[in-house]
Formats: C-alpha cells, structure tokens, sequence
C-alpha cells in the first residue's frame, strides 16, 4: 500500500519538474545580494540601499583609453560597433552622451538668485563691498568674448555662474566632439554608458552579452594595441559568479555520485545496490527542488552548489539499510521485518540532521536558509524514499560481500577501545595540549568577502573606474530623515556643514545630495535677505556699479527687482520635475512611513575615512550613517557567536532526544561528534585559518552527520558492530567526497563549510569505534 | 569669466568638418601667418538692460604654436594668458584663476577656437560652425553660424572681416547680448611683442 502511495508522491514530482523544466524553462538565479542578509528592522534603510543599487544594477559602464584622443576615439568605435549587433540587449545610454545643457539648466533659472556654493555665502557674509564692485565690474568689462549663461543682467556678480560650476564638477564626465570624455594624466578615455535591455540577473542575457563584451575588447586591443578597456558593471559581477557556481555544481555533484558508485561497486558488487542509491538520492532531489520552488518561487544557484553535497547525506539511509541487508542475509529476515528493526535507528539519524540543518534556516540569509531548506527536504524524500521502497525492491540474497569489504570489516577488531588506562590519559593530555595550542591561535574573520569572490581582474577594472569617475560609494551613505520634505533638507544642510570641511581635508572628493540643488526654503529666505542686503541694498555695489556704468538710480531700482525676481521659492518637487534632475532622483526616497526621507552620498571616500565619516553623523537629529559593509560582518560576527551557542544548546537536545533508547551508553553516541568538532576547531588554528560563521555552521550540520554513526554504533548486539562499521565506513566516504569537493569551492564560505565537514567527518570516524560499548563485548 | 568658460564648456560639441568650400581658401590665402602678432584692440559691449555700451581697450598679442596674451588697460588692468593646456588670469602678478586643460577638455578647444579667430584661420572654426564668406578687392567678410543647436542657444552668430589681418570681430549672444572687438596697429615680428609681454608666456 505504501509503495503505491508514494509511488504516486514520486510521479507528481517528476511532473512538476518536467514541468519547471521543460514547460516553464526555470534557470537559476545569480544574484549575489540574495545572499546578503535582510536588512533587520529598518525598512527606510533598506529601500534606501536598494536604491543606490538599482540606479546601478542594470548600467554597463566602460571606458576606451589611449594615450591621445583619436587614437581612444577609433577604440571606442570599434567597442560599439562589436557590441551594436545586439542593440536589443545592450544600448549605449544616449541621453547622457548628446545632453543639451542649456535646456536641461533652463529650469534653474527661475531660482538662480539663491543657489549658491557654500565660498560665495562665505563671500557675501564676508566680503567689502569694494570686492563686490570689482567682482561686478571685471565682469562687464571682462576680456574678449562676453559668452556666458544667459544675458550679464541675470548673474551680475556672477554668484549663479559659480553655482553651476559647482554643479558640473560633481562630475569629472566632460562632454567633448560629442562624446563623454575622461581623463588621467597622459591617458584619455571615452565613456561609454551602456544600459541593459535584459535583467542583468538572467543567465541567458549573460550568456549573450559576456562572450560579446570580452570579443568587443579583444577587437579594440587588436586594432589599437596600446588601448585600454576597463569595464565594470553588476552583470559582469553577476555572470562571474554563476559560471564559477555552475562549474562547482557540476564537479561537485558529478564528483560525489561518481564516488557513490564506485563505492557502491566495490561494497556490494551489484549494479541493483547502485540503481537503488541512485533511485533514493534522485528522488531526494528533485523533490527538494519541486517543494523549494513552490515556496521560494525562485532557486539560487549556491543552492544547487550546497545541494550537490546533499547526494553525500542523502545515501546514508540507503547505505545503512543495505549494510543490515547484507548481515540479515544469514537470518530468516524478510525486509520488511528488518525495516522494522532498523526504523528507531533511522528516525533518529534523520532527526539529528534535519536539526543540523534547521538550524541553518535561522539565520537571516535569504540564501543560506533556502540551502538549508533545500537539503533537509533532500534528506526527507531520501529517507521516505528508503523506507517506502528499499524493503519491497530488495529481497534476502540479493547481495554478497566482496573480500575487500570483509578486510575491512575486520580491522573493527583491532581497533583501539577506550578504556581506563595509562595511555589513555597520555593520549588525552596530548589532544588537551594540542587542542588548546589550536584554539589559541584562531583568530576570527566576519569579512562581507566571505559570501563572494568576484575575479580579482573585475575588481582591479571597479577600482580603478570609481576612481577615474569619482563615483560615489554605493554601500556607504547617510540616510537623513525628517517630518516634512523641508525638514530634510534642513537636515541634509546641518551635515553638509560638517562634510565640508572634510572635502577641504581630502577625506572625500565630494558628496551627492538633493540639497546640492535645492537649498530648504529657510536656506533661501536667509540667503535672498543677505543678497538683498549685502549686494542690492541702497549704497551697496549695485549702486556703485551703476555710477561705473552711467546708470542712474531708477535703474538700480529696476536691476533690483529684476533679480528678486530671481528667487522663486524652489522645492524638490520642482527638482524632480525638472528633466535634468535624472541622474539624483534616486537620492530622494521621498515619503516614507514616518515622514519623509533622502540619501547623501559620498564620491572619493577611503577604508581610512569610515570611522570619521560616522562620527560626522553623531548627535544630529535625523542623519544615519549606513555602512553595509559594516553591517553585514557584523550581521556574520553576531552569528557567529549566535550560532556557537545554538550548537551546545543542541547537544544538549539532542542528548535528550537519544537519552529513551540509549540511556547511560548515550554520552557514547555524542562523544565522537563533539571531540571531532573541538578538534576541528584546533586543527584549523593550527594551520592559522581564522574562524567564520560558515565553520560554525558547518559544526551544526556535523552534529547531525556525527551522531548518525554514533547510532550506528549503539545499534543492537555488539556482532553487528561490524555492520556499523561498513555503513559508517560507506557513509564517512561519500559524505567526505561530496563536502570534500565542497572545500574546492572558489566561495570562501563555501570552501569553509566543505574543510570543517572534511576534517569533522573524518576525524568522527576514526574514533567514533572507540567509544563502541564495551560492556557488549 | 569663469562661466564665460563655462558657457563655453556647455558648447564644447564638434562634429565633422565639411571641409571649406572656395571663399574661405581664398580668404586662408589672403591673411598673412606671422609667428608673432600684436597690436591694440578696442572692445565695446553692448549688454542687454544698459543704455550705454562698455568700453575698454588694451594690447594683445598671438604667438604661433605658443598661445594668445590679452592684455585690458583701461578701465581695468587685467591679463589673460590662453595656452595649448591653460587659461590663466592675471591681476598684476597674482594669478585670479587658473583653468586647466587636463580637467577642462574645452579649454583647448576654447584656445584652439580664439587662436583660429585671431590668426584668421578658419580651419579649426569650420568644425564648430558654418562659415559663409564674401570677397570684395582686398577686403573680406566673413559670418559664422553654429553647427550645433546646443551652441546655437548660446552663440547667435559670429562675423569676422578683414584684409592681410582680421580687422573687427562681432559677436552676438542668443541673450541679446553683444560684443564688438576692433582691431588696429598691428605689428608684426618679433619686435612686435614688449619684453614685458614676452616674459609673461
């Protein structure tokens, strides 16, 4: 009955995944922010990094050097012309390359009066008034050409002229022969501004673009050797990591499952044994993958990378009944009888390493909690798959033990058991001495860079374009908050006063804020009084200039509200109507749930600056440094050490999980695993690695491996100790194949995952016959 | 002057030259090339919201392969320096302002463009705008339209005449703006320039 029922279980999950396959054509997902952590409480910061990476996310931005300007130019042409074959999916941004400047500054000009850089409202607070007559008059009778923004009675003092300047140096992109020009010393660039047609998430836009993107390269370095591309955008980072996940999937997952069959092979010389793992490991994952999809609605390709571990843990279950199989094979056993006897030894296997993993899905990475959620499902559908099916696939007689199998149960005999004499204590001294050299020495390590190693090649090309563009840093910002839009900008106002000074000092090269563009309403009602006292009043310079000029008092008068005229009241509303406000739209996040709230962001700024950049921040009212970098390690150090604790917490559950069937003899189930881990721990100070949540993490799921052979061993009468032994044996190899392979991974965490199981799952096998139960004997 | 360089920043779009069509070589061929030319300049600006036009005068000098000096006397004393890789303004010794090339791409293009105005050579200006061109004896007129519609907000026209040298310069700002620069007692060669002036390249 139940082979039929989940006979029908089975054939809806290879439905669904025909479905998702073939008729629905999924593709996994490469996003690397899927594996930063959700951003916890603070739902304004979260929008606000979502923000500065979305006005990133979909932009290619290269650059074309050379020595000289031609030679870049005929570079660049040659870069697009290679990528214009596929216009529909890359497309150079041709707003920012043909911008007319005077259309897009027009709208300023109703407000020009109080837009002001922060030297020239110095200047008016400071100045004579002779320097402000001079200032008016080198204007008028300034040299050659009179060209300027606009007629001279709009900006007499050239206070708006300054403004602009200001403006257009926000950026050191100059436009030049109709193009964007950049550059460093002897060598000139053209920037090219390419957006995305396709998300740059999609592996099949990757596939398109990357190859067209390296031959483009190669095309210009052909044609203009001494020419220089560098390129950066999210797609390259993107499509960097998922071919190196893919490889790793495939070595990973054809790795492990070509071990299972050779280990299989040799174990029971049967082609049924092998077909039988593969059927229960099979159905293990993909139906992980149906019932993953159903709740995620999506699957990240690191899932499928840790996924491919699972093979190594999914045959456990199988191995452990084929093992008992092939002892039974004496008895008059049917299978079913013997399922019965092993089914106590089997729910807790599963049990103990389903709590491994769940204790991976606490954690608050989006990524690292479908991993867990995709292997304990794994893990389930195995293990049904064992129960349901093994019994009725496989009779007594089935199979036979080959000699090597028989050598190997054998040297049970002569391994060590401990007991209470003198070399056990020296041997214990020893690992104490040891262990405490290796836990001495491990450092710790929470580094964001542990969830992702891009090319070593992109980040030199991300380096060196933030510098030459001075693009701002789009992980550390402040968010300003207040009760209205005018609020903010005050605000905004109160931190620029103390970012200033620090531009003086070069601790950045600048910063991006709305109220760069639109000072608050209170900013342009004291400044409008300070220009109307200090360079329109009666006796001031306008006066002056006019006696200069021959102009008489009606003129002043008529000059006068002329350029009061000037100052309308300037709101963000009007800024973000503006069309040329595009580029710092992103900075306003506008209204949010307790008011209103925007982004300053910072260009030029160093490692060394952080500390000083958060100070900046301290004591005034709605300003917040977010530092993401920051954050997420320390998201990873609190984990850390959160993690330790669930891990001798879960001891002690599991502890009483197996105290009803093991009683007094259980500390002997537990004993191995945890030794193991503390000698994990020692082992990896020793060769000086730094500890990192993922070796914590990968210590949880070694519990649960662990304590699958500690059952093993405690299982029934001590003759079949041998039996343990081989299941154990089969168990510790495929799962040491499969993390073995995981230790490969070119993802630090991924690699420190695969070392920890590596070296626990070893070292559990080793002594876990030590602690075999004497008194049976 | 500094959004004048601005403005001029804004401008700074070329596309490709037409090459010129026979009144400009010819007028090429009218002009003389010396190495180094200076004489005096009158300048009257004629600005929107004045009754009266602003007058001054000074001496300027263009030095091929290095550069322009224009130097106002009166009512201001005020110098500016134009060359291959900046601008610089001087008041006495002490420099104003200082525009580089390596930052400001336009300043060459600026510097080329003034250079090509003053020395009458209107190769590099047929980048930027449309030159038509008349001849009569010995004389020649020229007018210059902008290219493109981004300069033509800013620079309504341009109209240069002249004979061996360029006589007067007019330049007319979409602003309605406008600004006369004549020229008279030209020298030429290097007695031309005073040893003050040399010093300052």
């Amino acid at each position: 009955m139940v082979v039929w029922v989940w006979g029908l279980v089975v054939c809806s999950i290879l439905t669904h995944n025909c479905y998702l396959w073939l008729g629905k054509r999924i593709t996994p997902d490469t996003d690397i922010l899927a594996l930063l952590p959700v951003q916890e409480r603070d739902s304004v910061v979260q929008r606000a990094f979502t923000n500065m990476v979305d006005s990133a996310q979909q932009r290619l931005i290269v650059l074309v050097g050379a020595d000289d300007w031609v030679q870049a130019r005929r570079a660049a042409d040659i870069y697009q012309a290679v990528l214009r074959s596929r216009a529909d999916a890359l497309q150079l941004d041709h707003r920012m390359v043909k911008q007319d400047h005077q259309e897009w500054l027009a709208p300023f000009q109703q407000y020009r009066l109080t837009l002001l850089t922060r030297q020239e409202e110095l200047a008016l607070r400071n100045q004579s008034t002779q320097y402000w007559i001079d200032t008016a008059l080198s204007k008028l009778y300034g040299p050659l050409v009179g060209l300027k923004l606009g007629a001279w009675r709009d900006d007499p003092f050239g206070l708006y002229g300054q403004w602009i300047q200001a403006r257009a140096q926000e950026t050191p992109v100059r436009p030049r022969d109709g193009r964007l020009f950049v550059g460093q010393g002897q060598r000139q660039y053209v920037v090219l501004p390419f957006v995305l047609q396709v998300p740059a998430f999609s592996m099949a836009a990757q596939q398109t673009l990357i190859p067209l993107i390296e031959q483009a390269k190669q095309a210009v370095y052909k044609a203009v050797p001494h020419a220089e591309v560098v390129a950066a955008g999210v797609i390259l980072y993107a499509a960097a990591a998922g071919e190196q996940a893919s490889r790793e999937v495939s070595i990973i997952g054809f790795g492990s499952i070509l071990g299972i069959i050779v280990l299989m092979w040799f174990t029971f010389h049967s082609l049924k044994s092998i077909a039988l793992m593969m059927l229960s490991v099979g159905i293990g994952c993909l139906g992980a993958l149906s019932v993953c999809w159903l709740l995620f609605e999506r699957l990240h390709l690191l899932t499928l990378v840790f996924g491919a571990s699972l093979i190594g843990g999914a045959q456990d279950y199988g191995t452990y009944f084929l093992c008992n199989r092939l002892a039974a094979d004496a008895q008059p056993f049917d299978s079913w009888q013997l399922l019965k006897r092993l089914l106590p030894a089997l729910l807790l296997t599963l049990v103990t390493t389903v709590i491994g993993y769940m204790a991976l899905a606490l954690t608050p990475f989006p990524g690292l909690r479908q991993m867990a959620v995709f292997s304990a499902l794994g893990l389930i559908f195995a293990w049904l798959t064992v129960v349901f099916w093994f019994p009725a696939l496989i009779i007594s007689g089935t199979l036979k033990q080959p000699r090597l199998v028989a050598g190997y149960s054998k040297s049970l005999e002569r391994w060590p058991s401990l007991r209470f004499q003198q070399s056990t204590f020296w041997l214990v001294g020893l690992f104490i001495g040891l262990m405490a050299i290796g836990l001495l020495r491990l450092g710790i390590q929470d580094d964001i860079r542990l969830l992702q190693n891009p090319p070593k090649s992109l980040i030199d090309d991300q380096i060196k374009l933030s510098k030459l563009l001075d693009a701002p840093t789009p992980t550390q910002f402040y968010v300003v908050r207040g009760t209205t839009a005018e609020v903010v900008l005050q605000h905004e106002e109160a931190l620029r006063e103390r970012l200033d000074p620090l531009i003086e000092k070069h601790v950045i090269t600048g910063y991006q804020a709305v109220s760069n563009w639109v000072p608050s309403l209170r900013t342009q009602s004291t400044r409008r009084n300070l220009i109307e006292q200090t360079l329109l009043n009666e006796d001031g310079p306008l006066t002056a200039v006019a006696q200069q000029i021959g102009e008489n008092r009606k003129w002043v008068a008529a000059m006068r509200s002329y350029l009061l005229a000037s100052a309308l009241p300037f709101t963000v509303g009007d800024f973000l109507n503006a069309p040329g406000s595009e580029p710092w739209r992103h900075l306003w996040l506008g209204q949010v749930d307790s008011g209103y709230a925007s982004i300053i962001a910072l260009r030029g700024l160093g490692h060394a600056g952080l500390p000083l950049m958060k100070d900046a921040a301290a004591g005034l009212n709605g300003v917040q440094w977010v530092d993401k970098v920051d954050e997420i390690s320390t998201v990873l150090g609190r984990y850390r050490k959160y993690m330790g604790w669930v891990i001798v917490f879960s001891y002690f559950a599991v502890y009483a999980l197996l105290y009803p069937r093991y009683q007094t003899a259980t500390w002997r189930v537990l004993a191995p695993t945890a030794l193991a881990s503390v000698a994990t721990l020692g082992l990896l100070g020793i060769v000086g690695q730094n500890l990192q949540l993922f070796h914590v993490l990968a210590l949880m799921l070694l519990l649960g491996v662990g304590v699958d052979y500690g059952i093993f061993f405690q299982e029934g009468p001590s003759r079949r100790d041998a039996i343990a032994w081989l299941a154990v044996g089969l168990s510790a190899l495929s799962t040491l194949l499969s993390f073995g392979l995981l230790s490969l991974s070119k993802t630090p965490a991924l690699q420190a995952f695969g070392l920890t199981m590596l070296i626990g799952t070893m070292t559990v096998w080793l002594i876990v016959p030590c602690f075999r139960n004497d008194r049976a004997s | 002057m500094k959004s004048w360089i601005l403005a001029c920043w804004f401008v700074a779009f070329a596309v490709t030259p037409t090459r010129g069509g026979a009144p400009v070589a010819t007028i090429q061929s009218m002009l003389a090339k010396p190495k180094i030319l200076c004489g005096h300049f009158d300048q009257s600006k004629q600005l929107i919201g004045l009754k009266k036009p602003i007058v001054s005068n000074g001496r300027f000098c263009v030095v091929s392969e290095k550069g322009v000096l224009w130097r106002t006397v009166r009512p201001f004393p005020n110098t500016i320096r134009l060359t291959r890789d900046e601008i610089v303004q001087l008041q006495g010794d002490r420099v104003t302002m200082r525009l580089d090339a390596k930052q400001e791409p336009a300043v060459r293009m600026i510097n080329s463009v003034l250079f090509a105005l003053l020395a009458g050579n209107l190769e590099p200006i047929e980048n930027l705008f449309e030159v038509d061109g008349k001849i009569n004896d010995n004389n020649w007129s020229v007018t210059l339209k902008a290219r493109e519609p981004a300069v033509a907000k800013v620079i309504a026209g341009v109209a240069l005449d002249g004979d061996t040298y360029v006589k007067n310069i007019t330049l007319n700002e979409a602003s309605g703006d406008r600004t006369r620069i004549m020229f008279s007692k030209i020298e030429t060669g290097d007695a031309a320039m005073s040893v003050d002036e040399a010093a300052l390249f």
